[in-house]
């Protein structure tokens, strides 16, 4: 194995929006001085997440879910041999995380969907307090991807962060990506900023 | 059996989701020690008072404006608050964790600290009995 092109760059720069949004927008949750921040962090959020189901269906072989989301029995196999100490190596993602991702897109939609009705003053308390659960279980899923994303690094030697940023992982020649597809990124852009805009009105 | 935890239900239900104003003020009131008498022109002195803390949420009434009867807005958003006072809004004062959850947050960021139950009850007490 060899490390090759395996991310492109709307699934990288994509991945790191969504985390710096998630972040900004948890931070500023329970203030009114950074109500318009939080909005527009979400509203980002929301716009990051529906490019990403998007690209899940059109984007380079790896960034799509026909490519890595496979049966729960394929994500117990993955764990249970991680704990043995011998796990697979998947080229994209491997299966456990596929659900990580899964239940982060499908939080993150969720957490829009209670969040922007909130805001307009038309859902009610239960709905913010609805809202406040979502969140939360977004960030105990993303403490799981953390934790996953240590012990899988460790377990493979490879630094996973860093192929998130280089798009280099460890794979046969024949499974790397043919482009980057840097052409999607102002699509992404585009996106995210007036998904913050028209979610924050 | 069951008579029993009908009752039961019939007496604790009422001090958890009938609560009104008069409950709160009562209930802050007590947590604030003997003596204590909550006191609407203080209540709304406190509404009004610049606490300095946050430029743009500079009181309450910077968002809740002078007349608890009228709607708000958000000085931050620009959002449209429904009015507090539980005669125009009787959502208002009704629920105890929706209460507590808001003087948790607003005194935070508003007052700088958390509010003393003679600060709430004071509060409601001007609140409640705006005209």
């Amino acid at each position: 194995m060899e490390r090759v092109l395996v991310w492109d760059w709307p699934t990288r720069i994509g991945h790191w929006l969504m985390a710096l949004a998630f972040l900004v927008a948890y931070l500023t949750g329970e203030s009114e001085e950074w109500r318009l921040v939080h909005v527009w962090a979400g509203g980002a959020l929301a716009g990051l997440v529906a490019f990403r189901l998007f690209w899940g269906l059109v984007g380079t072989r790896h960034a799509r879910f026909a490519d890595f989301v496979r049966a729960p029995k394929a994500a117990w196999h993955y764990l249970t041999g991680l704990a043995g100490g011998r796990a697979e190596h998947y080229t994209g993602h491997n299966p456990a995380g596929a659900y990580a991702i899964l239940a982060l897109l499908g939080l993150g939609l969720a957490a829009a969907a209670t969040g922007w009705p909130t805001y307009q003053d038309i859902g009610g308390e239960w709905l913010e307090e609805l809202h406040e659960g979502v969140v939360n279980a977004m960030l105990a899923v993303v403490v799981v991807h953390l934790a996953g994303v240590l012990v899988g690094s460790l377990a493979h030697r490879e630094n996973l962060p860093r192929a998130m940023v280089t798009g280099l992982k460890l794979g046969r020649r024949d499974e790397a990506i043919a482009g980057a597809a840097l052409w999607a990124v102002p699509l992404l852009l585009v996106l995210a900023l007036s998904c913050a805009w028209w979610l924050s009105l | 059996m069951r008579p029993y935890l009908l009752l039961l239900g019939l007496a604790v239900a009422p001090s958890l989701w009938a609560a009104g104003p008069a409950q709160f003020i009562a209930e802050y009131s007590a947590q604030a020690g003997a003596g204590f008498t909550a006191d609407a022109a203080r209540g709304k002195a406190f509404a009004g008072k610049n606490w300095g803390v946050s430029e743009k949420l500079s009181s309450c009434t910077a968002c809740h404006t002078e007349n608890p009867r009228n709607p708000g807005r958000h000085a931050v958003t620009g959002k449209t608050i429904q009015p507090l006072s539980p005669a125009v809004n009787p959502e208002r004062f009704s629920d105890p964790a929706k209460v507590e959850k808001w003087f948790k947050r607003n005194c935070k960021e508003v007052v700088g600290r958390a509010c003393s139950p003679a600060e709430k009850a004071d509060f409601i007490q001007f609140v409640a009995g705006a005209q």
